[in-house]
């Protein structure tokens, strides 16, 4: 039998042995910011041009180069052959982002950091999403300059200094082919690049850093075919002609142009 | 002093005479219900002054404690202080047998002088229950209880004096019971029961129920005027009939409040009535009728880095269109009586009711661009929420008892039918406009309740009790959308359907018609008990065990598939400890439990309602203590708990894993002179709010939440005077906290990934109030 004493004494320990319980566990997972960068090509001289080969066999050698990036996010879904085709963002969840611009000058290796900085889950990313806009992404209006290039492309003896400065407006606007569906082809999905493969599971202390390699822009550009304005052969701010909408393909490009880099600890990178 | 339940209480004679001839009159409007009046029974000893009774022990009345769940105190202990009064009106209720620690009778006695925003309020002085209120004034509290976050009543059962609350087919969550039609002055009782352990909960018991009990213990006429900070101001009329019964009275209140920060006004007006009169010795009837109307804005929710960086204020708003709007009408009616051995019941209701919600939860986030509309960017995610009910229903049931092996055994079998009408209807509206864009919802649904139930109390010795049965429920749903197509892969070219958010094709553009029928129905058996043991040297233990329901809303259905509805699987075992000393009455409980839901529901900022998730186990503790005495009433409370999803083992967010109310109140004449040869009465009360870091998706915690509030109040003859300060400490708290995606566009690109926003709560809030009484005892 039981005494009075116990009565009490046996909820008191197992209330104790609740609290003990109650206050512990969690819900998975972690919310962090970090810094997120930008950088040339690792291997770059600083202030100095960067020099290599076009695919089409062109020697390039790039004097300005500036990107500008509105946003860059990682997402954790893969993107599929049936994913929507008309919307800007993902179905999946996001893991980060960076939801601020940076105007990147592509010839500096430097890390350069972004206007803001990032927030993230510590999710596992496959995807990665560079968007390039200056402002709303739906705006057809943006006259935002998103690349701005000029450089001397040779081959064959010949030199083909250029320069270019492409906007993503209306004049980037695809065609709609079936009037039923005028949303079909948003202008949004011209400025997101995706899905960019990565592999990131961002962490506490981390930083992202966004590398960008011009060369994979110029990869089916054929200089011979720009038009020559004055001194220089300009690309044109339309995809009219073969150069200009292969760069601007080579702007957007989910592979070997954009990749990027989760560096757990600060002070480790140049 | 407290007043025993359903006692109208006169000094002579004359006045009980002329309250029987006006029940026997008023009760001849219903010659059906009406019976001869008996001669009035003797005159029964008045209740010493103090201390007031503590609640029964769970088997302290085999026939089931009166409503109000008092224990009436020993005539014989003091003299009477007062003539004797009469037994004037009706005869004591009867409510169901207790389920043991976990069914809590509430007496809301002295403690009403501890502040309260509203009738939801009162559900705090049951332990585990937490409340916020993140829709403002006039939108329900959002209730958490025992490790559920219940919402805004979706685990709840609610009802008034057996009336559900509860609202079938609200597209904002199914089971939203909204509470504040009940004028807070008006009620007498609450009986919570955490957990589904008896056959009388029906639908929406999941974490447990909770029945108003109404009634009006200051008699004849009050009148109550309060102004405040935030431009608040509130007027009350309460009319209680001197010589009729507690149940007999009427109440109607206006408020209105400028609310602090931005975007929290509120206006809202209600009125009650109910008449309860005797049929004979046997039984009673009542009648209600309510009517109530709201109209308010909110400042919905913030982000955290938004207020960090100065982007906005703490109480500040994002959208100030968002707010609502609520009306309900009711009326219903009950009788019980007793023929012979049996105690039968039945009640019918009506009540016509309407809810309204204009939410941004998210910003620029969820207006997806369909191939079929002309391009658009983001227009914004501001919701108009419209709902409106027609709800009838009757319950009823028969108790039969018996006396076997010597001791009272009992048999009860009930019912409840309920339909529903409901259409819900949820637009988007352009940013900055009241245009609607897009339609994400129109639903027409009928839908029925059916439920019996069986009960029975088998006791072979005087301290060991066996209570349970069985319920069934059957859901029947008949649900027309709408709007059941809302994209086309490839519409037909020569008549395209366009930003139509409902439309009249599939694929290839095939003619279809933009609504669709779906009708379903499912049977769900519940059994449910409890084991009472003892009382010994005031100590009674019990276990239960039981299966509970929540009814899924329309937008689910399908044809012909059975309603994935929730089922809960809960047990506990608690001891009750009941003791009355010479000065102090004494109420404690200790309760463990556990449930198990198969299909929880979980809130979604991004949808703007509940949606169906995996299953989630809680275990917990929670106890509780009531001390009473001449000049004192104070009942605090503890609930510990966690909860876990089954698959991932992680917790269920948002729930409080601690949760500690306090409740004091102390009342007394004040060592004043006499003016008048009259006393001046001082009272005051204060509540505490302890609640623990709640979990938050990410591995987050939010922050604890600590808040006192506070009455002081003075009364001379007929006038009263209180101060009301809630927030005394001037906190400034975040009553409610989420990690969830939103864009309201505070970064230079919109921000997709979860992060954190808070509701603020309310800052230190003063209330003068001012009331005279005339006509009362």
């Amino acid at each position: 039998m039981l005494s009075r004493r116990s009565f009490l004494a046996m909820p008191l320990a197992l209330s104790g042995a609740a609290l003990a319980e109650a206050c512990v566990g969690t819900t998975g997972g972690d919310l962090l910011t970090f810094e997120a960068f930008a950088r040339g090509p690792a291997n770059q001289t600083p202030g100095a041009p960067l020099t290599f080969t076009s695919g089409r066999g062109f020697a390039v050698t790039l004097t300005r180069a500036k990107l500008h990036v509105g946003a860059v996010y990682l997402n954790r879904s893969r993107p599929t052959s049936v994913s929507s085709e008309t919307q800007c963002t993902l179905a999946g969840i996001y893991v980060a982002e960076v939801a601020g611009p940076i105007d990147v000058d592509v010839l500096d290796p430097t890390l350069q950091p972004f206007s803001v900085k990032g927030f993230a889950t510590t999710d596992f990313a496959p995807t990665g999403e560079l968007w390039l806009s200056g402002g709303d992404v739906n705006d057809e209006r943006d006259s935002t300059v998103i690349l701005d290039l000029a450089g001397t492309a040779s081959k064959d003896g010949v030199d083909y200094p250029f320069e270019a400065a492409l906007t993503i407006g209306q004049n980037r606007l695809p065609a709609v082919d079936d009037p039923a569906l005028p949303g079909s082809k948003p202008i949004c999905k011209e400025r997101v690049v995706t899905p960019i493969p990565t592999s990131i599971t961002p962490s506490t202390g981390g930083r992202l850093v966004l590398h960008v390699d011009p060369a994979g822009w110029f990869g089916n550009v054929d200089f011979t075919r720009l038009e020559k304005v004055g001194d220089v052969y300009r690309f044109h701010d339309a995809s009219d002609d073969q150069p200009s909408t292969n760069l601007f393909h080579g702007l957007r490009a989910s592979a070997g142009v954009y990749s990027f880099e989760w560096q757990p600890k600060i002070g480790g990178a140049s | 002093m407290r007043e025993a339940p359903f006692r109208g209480r006169t000094s002579h004679a004359r006045s009980a005479v002329a309250a029987l001839s006006f029940v026997v009159a008023s009760s001849a409007v219903l010659p059906a219900l009406a019976q001869p009046e008996p001669a009035a029974p003797p005159p029964a000893a008045p209740p010493p002054a103090a201390p007031p009774p503590a609640a029964p022990p769970p088997d302290a009345a085999p026939d089931s404690a009166p409503t109000g769940a008092t224990a009436a105190p020993d005539a014989s202990a003091s003299p009477p202080i007062e003539p004797a009064p009469l037994d004037v009106s009706v005869k004591e209720r009867r409510e169901p047998p207790s389920r043991g620690a976990s069914d809590i009778p509430i007496q809301v006695g002295q403690l009403r002088v501890v502040p309260r925003k509203s009738a939801s309020s009162f559900l705090t002085m049951a332990p585990g229950f937490f409340l916020t209120n993140e829709g403002g004034v006039g939108h329900a509290e959002r209730i958490y209880l025992r490790g559920f976050d219940a919402r805004e009543g979706q685990d709840v059962e609610l009802s008034l004096d057996g009336v559900p609350l509860n609202e079938s087919g609200n597209y904002h969550g199914n089971g939203i019971a909204d509470t504040g039609f009940i004028i807070p002055e008006l009620v007498d009782s609450v009986r919570v029961t955490e957990g589904p352990f008896d056959p009388r909960q029906g639908n929406y018991a999941v974490a447990g129920s909770a029945n108003y009990h109404l009634g009006l213990a200051q008699r004849g006429l009050t009148a109550k005027t309060s102004y405040g900070n935030f431009n608040t101001a509130r007027l009350l009329f309460l009319w209680g009939p001197g010589d009729t019964s507690n149940g007999t009275f009427a109440g109607a209140e206006l408020f209105t409040t400028d609310g602090y920060g931005q975007n929290r006004d509120a206006k809202r007006a209600s009125g009650m009535a109910q008449y309860e009169g005797a049929i004979g010795d046997r039984g009673s009837f009542r009648i209600l009728a309510t009517g109530y109307g709201s109209q308010y804005h909110q400042a919905g929710p913030l982000r955290e880095d938004d207020v960090k960086s100065g982007k906005k204020g703490f109480y500040d708003t994002y959208d100030t269109r968002q707010g609502g709007s609520s009306s309900r009408f009711g009326l219903s009616g009950d009788v019980q009586i007793k023929a012979a051995d049996v105690l039968w019941s039945q009640q019918v209701y009506l009540s016509r009711s309407t809810f309204g919600l204009r939410e941004n939860l998210t910003g620029f986030l969820l207006d997806t661009q369909e191939p079929q509309q002309k391009p658009h960017g983001q227009r914004g995610d501001l919701y108009d929420l419209d709902n409106r009910f027609v709800t009838f229903g009757a319950k009823g049931s028969g108790r039969i008892s018996g006396t076997v092996l010597g001791q009272k055994q009992e048999l009860e079998l009930g019912y409840s039918v309920r339909g529903d009408h409901v259409d819900a209807l949820r637009q988007r509206l352009l940013d900055g406009t009241n245009v609607p864009y897009a339609k994400d919802a129109d639903f027409s649904s009928n839908l029925g309740d059916f439920g019996l139930f069986a009960d029975a109390q088998v006791k072979p010795v005087r301290w060991l009790s066996f209570r349970g049965g069985l319920r069934g429920d059957a859901f029947t749903y008949d649900v027309r959308n709408n709007c059941a197509v809302r994209t086309v892969s490839r519409p037909d070219p020569q008549n395209p359907p366009g930003d139509a958010s409902c439309l009249d094709q599939q694929r290839f553009g095939t003619h279809r018609e933009p609504d669709q029928h779906n009708t379903t129905a499912s049977v769900k058996l519940m059994p449910r008990g409890s084991i009472i043991v003892g009382p010994f040297a005031g100590f009674s233990f019990s276990a239960s065990a039981g299966l509970g329901v929540r009814s899924v809303d329309p937008s689910y259905v399908a044809q012909d598939v059975a309603t994935p509805f929730a089922s809960v699987t809960a047990f506990d075992g608690g001891v009750t400890f009941l003791h009355a000393f010479s000065s102090v009455n004494v109420e404690a409980r200790s309760i463990f439990f556990g449930t198990h839901v198969d299909r929880d529901q979980i809130f979604s900022e991004t949808e703007g309602r509940a949606i169906i998730g995996g299953g989630t186990t809680r275990s917990g503790w929670s106890g509780s203590t009531r001390l009473t005495g001449d000049f004192f009433d104070t009942l605090t409370s503890v609930t510990l708990v966690q909860s876990r999803f089954d698959d991932t083992g992680l917790l269920v967010p948002y729930v409080p894993d601690v949760v500690v109310r306090s409740d004091s109140a102390l009342f007394h004449e004040l060592p004043l002179p006499t003016v008048l040869n009259s006393h001046f009465k001082g009272s005051a009360g204060l509540g505490v709010n302890f609640i623990g870091k709640r979990a938050l998706p990410y591995g987050q915690r939010s922050d604890t939440i600590f808040t006192l509030d506070g009455q002081l109040g003075v009364s001379w003859k007929w006038l009263t005077f209180e101060m009301d300060m809630q927030n005394i400490l001037g906190t400034q708290y975040r009553q409610a906290e989420y990690n969830y995606v939103s864009d309201f566009k505070s970064q230079p690109a919109p921000t997709l990934v979860a992060a954190r926003h808070f509701v603020a709560g309310a800052p230190r809030t003063v209330l003068f109030s001012l009331s005279g009484n005339i006509g009362g005892s």
